[in-house]
């Protein structure tokens, strides 16, 4: 009994002249449901679906009548062909199953469709019909529309011909069926084999080299217990998949392999095929391979092996490991419900391999995107993560990063165990980490990866990538264009007058006031409309956090000065810079400032506490005179004092000219009303500015704690990051409360509205409400981070000393803060982009093009008093 | 902004003939969207005061300027402060008065020296109040500078000024049409001929003996270019020697001594001038004989436009290769500057923070590798011949070292580098305190 496997996805070509049975085959099939009826294409069908007709006789006609009609035939088979192979290679494309049924007798037709199986990666399959030629033409005097003696005589011929050649093509199968086989034939399909379910969970392991040591120790941190056959079992029934090289380079590669061989024989665990795996595979199959690259280390082990248990044992294990390698796969896709969810690969992947299996499949899933060699030797490695457009987390190896590296949703988790590093496991669907630090630099070569990245992580970033434009790829908001129109402003700051580059790991973004302006008289800004903007995009609950009305800071605190050369290159306690990037104070007192600070922080034991090297926050600096002392001087009191001397003025000449009996009430009540417009303009600038001397009267209100030295906060609500700011209140005096509220509901929102009326009437700029959580998404979009309100007192100072006169505010309101909105979101991804770069360890070119792209950004022209 | 004109004395009441407006009605005229109002306070025989106002709209006047994008564009004292936006706004009000041409029966009283005083303000300018009286007294005014109150600091930048004197009122007007903008900080509109065409017809009569006359061309006019059509303008011989102070002849030395040295090079025909500024050194690099490629890197987008300037102004002379200006920076890793003859930091790393250079000289000499790299800044010794007020030589210096810091840096820098060092001076030789500036050359050994 033949038995045919069919793969999950590829080509079945039907071989053989008319009459063979290809149809009644095929629907035999269908009938006992073992193929789908839209998994079989065929000539037939697509002639009548793009002519209507399903056969042309030409026998029997006069010569002029039987050319024109065979030519209409050929034309009608031409189109329907082109049609099919359209259908095919869609098909093909999505990884589907597809029958063609036609005679395929040409040679040319054999290549096309072995061409298309690889140009999508996908198995051919030939499945050729030999019946004799007399029982051939027996079955045609039977049809309904008989091809003719002569027409099946002649295809009969060119079957002949096929069988000759069809051996010599790259089928991945050929089934040879005559009519006894015919007679009982068994198909079976294949499962496929990519695919698998996340059933209780599964545990990626990241390059284990040969470390068994910590791959153990990582095993039993993650919960598996070892039964009374050895097997590692978990509790929960997960189970473990390798992402590959699990040998060569370290200590024990022969154990490591011993281990998945008897694990995934077992269904207990899964490995993937990586480069070094395919080395030895190789090798233990007897090809030519030259080892190195610590591969040697594995021959040295089965020769160990083989002294200690004799060559026939030896022999075994090496059958047992070829075979191990050899069938592993190129990559995994996990499945959540029958969703794709995750991707398991070694080196890399291209969305459209995904799901399919090749020889180029494989070698790039060994080997990852390589774009030659390098002065050295080595491969240069292409970023094939840029393009990863599909929804799949692609989880990989291979090069090792000094901590599991997100980027554009693929995740690498080789974190170096063999170079001194540390073996990390990815649970999912928990998406936790676990982690082993090496026991010692196992592969103590001289150019180790993990010390390469260090020793590069601060080196000077490329100015070319940034000179004419580039664009950033954040998680939170895709791929954010940077103009050179802004980049070069930005450059000019940067060289000029900003602290050094791997200082600035943040910088705030601009924040928009209310997306539309009140709705009420005599207001152009109200709590209302930023309610209104939250509640309209599905945000429950708010935070309102009193603006302090100072100046933006960064504060990034260490531990102790030699902790910050770590991580920025530099011996300082700290520093702390303006939302451009530019030293907040002077030196002497920022030195005394963040020496206080470093004190308070290190007696609290702070960083004991939350085992962290540093702490990065955003906060408002106060009194605003300590930065805009010139511009309250020049600018504020200059204009304020300026307006009320001429209207004072004015106002007595004109009091003049109405007692002398001028008609000029008009006038009079005029510059009144702008003399009290005037006084308020006064008194909102100087609410702001109090005399300060060294650290006294300074006042710092973090209102974002961005960072520790391991991880970001951004997934912490603003509830969180006010009871943080609250924490640091009470750890230093130069540290001040933010008084908030929380908005849930009609009494809270009027309660909050009281309350910014109350503190905007006493001369304060207003609250900031925030949706509670960091980031917010309604319907996928990204949501304003933040919405400023801004009091009537203090607009004074923003739109003018007359702003609110009823004709001059009718015209304010009419602002847009479209833009501004815009680029408060790209601003606020880029911040948050750069935060976790920087904490994940990456280059500073890396984060930088964040920093960058920002101060690009604020270059950009936007109306100011938005 | 406002003025007022008060007239005492017999026949004051001719004024309003003299400025035709009637006493009893308060005028109110649109211009170009601003209202010009006029009313008499005080209107007797032997007394009379008029006020003349501007009330521009505030929201129209922000609109269409460059600097749309900066808040001191919005909060800003226009508004308020008289200027030539004032003048130009009264002038149609006040034309049959500047002009001299009242109905005839009062054509007499034209020239005719009243007992005034004529008020304005607010005035906001960087000028002191003694010389704003320095432009009143010479004609014949005592002035009056009074304050506005500030709760913030000890002194109001709002002025006020007063002046008196025997005046006719067409010269009051005429004087102060010419004096408010020139006291004035700001021009609101764009300056062209038919400035120098009213400075010249209002300044008839009285600017010619004035003894700041230059000043008030000057501030008047602004640019060369009108100061120089205008009647009033003299051609100053200036003794020479005084634009050029040491500091000049010590960039000109510096700059020959640089091409001095290169030339001496045998390798020399890519050179990087690194933070060229304006361009200055680029622009004498390329008229260096064997130089064929000329980078001049610099940050700044301001002073690239003024170095591309320079480049293209000697363009036709021979034996000249264009520098190329190209955007860049030190704190950054740039390919363009890999593997060139000469790298030269003219005067440029004492603007950078100290800790911050020993990066950029790592990624010069070993990502870089130029065969020849040249390096100038001050030598702090020698500052004590200078009279300065400052500790440094300019502001944006951030240190300044003496030779002894400058060797010290050098050797700390090129540690574990194929690079020897040789130190000079530039400038006039001090025995105890040095040259003025030192220069440290690298060169790659073997090369």
């Amino acid at each position: 009994m033949t038995t045919i496997h069919l793969p999950h996805g590829g080509i079945v070509l039907l071989v053989g002249p008319s009459n063979t049975g290809k149809t009644t085959l095929l629907n035999q099939l269908i009938q006992e449901e073992q193929i789908l009826a839209s998994e079989v294409v065929s000539s037939d069908q697509f002639r009548v679906l793009v002519s209507d007709i399903e056969f042309i006789s030409w026998n029997g006609r006069p010569k002029d009548e039987s050319e024109a009609l065979f030519q209409e035939y050929q034309q009608i088979s031409s189109a329907a062909f082109d049609a099919m192979d359209y259908v095919i290679s869609k098909r093909c494309q999505l990884n589907k199953l597809t029958f063609i049924d036609a005679t395929h007798l040409r040679e040319e037709e054999h290549d096309k469709y072995l061409e298309m199986g690889k140009k999508y990666h996908i198995p051919v399959i030939a499945m050729v019909l030999n019946i004799s030629e007399t029982e051939l033409l027996r079955r045609d005097m039977e049809r309904t529309f008989p091809r003719g003696r002569n027409r099946i005589k002649q295809q009969y011929q060119h079957f002949k011909n096929t069988l000759r050649f069809i051996k010599k093509k790259p089928y991945r199968r050929v089934y040879m069926l005559g009519e006894d086989e015919l007679q009982v034939l068994n198909v079976k399909r294949l499962e496929h084999p990519l695919y698998i379910d996340v059933e209780n969970g599964i545990d990626f392991i990241g390059d284990i080299h040969g470390c068994f040591e910590e791959f153990l120790e990582i095993l039993i941190k993650l919960g598996y217990k070892e039964d009374d056959e050895g097997y590692y079992i978990h509790p929960e029934g997960r189970k473990i998949l390798s992402l590959g090289d699990v040998l060569s380079r370290g200590p024990r590669s022969i154990q490591t392999l011993q281990f998945f061989h008897k694990h995934v024989t077992a269904g207990h665990a899964y490995m993937i095929d990586s480069n070094h795996g395919w080395k030895i595979a190789r090798w233990l199959d007897g090809k030519n391979v030259k080892l190195a690259h610590g591969d040697e280390n594995v021959a040295a082990e089965f020769e160990e092996y083989e002294q200690k248990y004799g060559s026939e044992a030896n022999q075994v294990l090496k059958e047992q490991i070829k075979e191990l390698l050899l069938e592993a796969k190129s990559h995994y896709i996990i499945q959540k419900n029958g969703v794709n969810a995750v991707v398991a690969v070694h080196a890399g992947i291209k969305d459209h391999y995904i799901g399919k299996q090749s020889h180029q499949i494989s070698d790039f899933c060994r080997y990852g995107d390589s774009e030659g060699l390098d002065e050295y030797g080595k491969p240069i490695r292409k970023d094939w993560s840029i393009s990863h457009k599909s929804s799949e987390l692609i989880l990989w190896g291979h090069d090792p990063k000094p901590q599991p590296l997100l980027v554009n949703n693929t995740l690498n988790i080789d974190q170096g165990v063999v170079f001194g590093g540390s073996l990390t496991a990815y649970r999912y669907p928990e998406r936790q980490f676990v982690s082993v630090i090496a026991k010692q630099d196992y592969a103590n070569v001289p150019d180790n990866p993990l010390k390469e990245w260090e020793r590069k992580r601060l080196a000077p970033p490329n100015i070319m990538k940034f000179l004419d434009g580039y664009s950033v790829l954040t998680e939170q908001y895709g791929e954010i264009m940077i103009y050179d129109d802004g980049v070069k402003p930005a450059l000019d700051d940067l060289s000029h007058y900003t602290v050094p580059l791997e200082e600035i790991v943040y910088l705030p973004p601009t924040m928009s006031p209310t997306p539309k302006t009140s709705r009420l008289e005599g207001y152009l800004e109200h709590p209302m409309e930023a309610f209104d903007y939250y509640q309209a995009n599905g945000v429950e609950t708010m935070v309102v956090e009193k603006k302090h009305m100072g100046s933006r800071g960064i504060l990034f605190l260490f531990r102790n000065k030699d902790i910050a050369k770590e991580y920025i290159g530099r011996e300082t306690l700290g520093t702390i810079y303006t939302r451009t990037g530019r030293a907040f104070f002077q030196k002497e007192l920022q030195d005394q400032i963040v020496s206080v600070l470093n004190e308070d922080l290190v007696k609290s034991g702070y960083f004991e506490k939350y085992n962290t090297d540093f702490v990065l926050l955003d906060a408002e600096i106060l009194p605003w005179n300590l930065k805009a002392k010139d511009l309250i001087l020049n600018q504020y009191a200059h204009v304020g004092e300026t307006a009320l001397l001429d209207r004072k003025k004015l106002k007595d000449l004109l009091q003049q000219a109405f007692e002398s009996g001028r008609d000029v009430l008009n006038w009079i009540q005029e510059v009144d009303a702008g003399i009290e417009n005037a006084e308020v303009f006064n008194e909102v600038y100087q609410k702001y500015c109090w005399e300060t001397e060294g650290l006294n009267g300074i006042q710092i209100a973090p209102f974002h704690t961005l960072a520790h030295s391991s991880e970001t906060f951004f997934d912490k609500p603003h509830t969180w990051h006010m009871e943080k700011n609250k924490e640091f209140s009470e750890i230093s005096r130069l540290f001040l409360e933010t008084e908030y509220l929380i908005v849930q509901d009609e009494a809270s929102m009027k309660g909050a509205i009281d309350w910014w009326e109350e503190i905007t009437e006493d001369g304060h700029e207003g609250f900031v409400v925030k949706p509670v959580s960091y980031v917010t998404r309604h319907r996928g979009k990204l949501l304003q981070p933040a919405i400023k309100v801004r009091g009537r007192k203090y607009l004074h100072i923003i739109y003018g000393i007359d702003y609110l006169l009823p004709d001059n505010l009718s015209r304010l309101k009419k602002r847009n803060a479209g833009k501004k909105q815009r680029n408060a979101l790209k601003e606020f991804s880029l911040g948050v982009e750069a935060v976790n770069r920087f904490v994940k360890r990456e280059s500073l070119e890396r984060v930088h093009e964040c920093v960058l792209g920002i101060l690009a950004l604020e270059a950009e022209p936007i109306d100011p008093r938005l | 902004m406002q003025l007022s004109l008060t007239v005492r004395g017999s026949n004051a009441d001719v004024v309003s003939y003299l400025i035709a407006k009637n006493p009893n009605n308060p005028y109110e005229r649109d211009e170009k969207g601003f209202k010009v109002r006029l009313v008499y306070p005080k209107f007797s025989k032997e007394e009379i005061q008029f006020v003349i106002y501007v009330k521009p709209d505030p929201i129209d006047l922000v609109r269409n300027s460059s600097d749309l994008y900066d808040i001191t564009h919005y909060i800003n004292d226009r508004e308020f402060a008289v200027s030539s936006l004032f003048i130009t706004t009264i002038r149609k009000a006040l034309g049959t008065a500047l002009n001299g041409k009242p109905d005839e029966e009062y054509l007499e009283w034209v020239g005719h020296e009243f007992e005034i005083e004529l008020s304005f303000g607010p005035v906001a300018t960087d000028l002191s109040d003694k010389e704003i009286a320095d432009l009143f007294e010479p004609i014949g005014y005592r002035v009056e500078v009074e304050r506005g109150v500030s709760t913030i600091r000890e002194v109001s930048s709002a002025r006020y000024v007063t002046l008196s004197g025997r005046q006719s009122v067409q010269n009051a007007l005429k004087h102060i049409s010419i004096l408010i903008p020139v006291i004035d900080n700001y021009k609101h509109y764009f300056l062209d001929e038919r400035e120098v065409e009213k400075l010249d017809r209002y300044g008839e009569g009285w600017l010619e003996d004035h003894p700041l006359k230059q000043l008030i061309v000057k501030r008047a006019l602004r640019f060369n270019a009108l100061i120089s059509q205008s009647q009033f303008y003299e051609k100053k011989q200036r003794n020479s020697g005084y634009d050029e102070s040491p500091k000049v002849r010590l960039n000109d030395l510096r700059y020959e001594h640089i091409l001095n040295y290169i030339k001496t090079l045998p390798e020399k025909e890519t050179i990087v001038d690194l933070g060229a500024g304006e361009g200055r050194l680029s622009v004498q690099l390329g008229f260096l004989e064997g130089a064929k490629e000329i980078l001049s890197i610099e940050p700044s987008n301001k002073s690239r436009i003024r170095a591309i300037e320079r480049f293209q102004q000697v363009n036709t002379n021979e034996g000249y290769v264009e520098p190329q200006s190209l955007s860049g920076s030190l704190f950054y890793f740039d390919s363009r500057l890999q593997n060139k003859d000469v790298i030269v930091l003219c005067e440029v790393i004492e603007h950078i923070e100290e800790d911050r250079l020993p990066k950029i000289f790592d990624t010069i000499l070993n990502d870089y590798c130029p065969k020849t790299l040249i390096v100038t800044t001050p030598n702090q010794e020698y500052n004590v011949l200078y009279e300065m007020d400052d500790e440094m030589r300019h502001d944006d210096h951030r240190f300044e070292w003496t030779r002894a810091q400058f060797v010290q840096n050098v050797e700390s820098w090129t540690e574990q580098t194929p690079y020897q060092v040789s130190i000079q001076g530039i400038g006039e030789e001090h025995e105890a305190y040095g040259h003025p500036t030192q220069m440290a050359i690298f060169r790659r050994e073997g090369e």
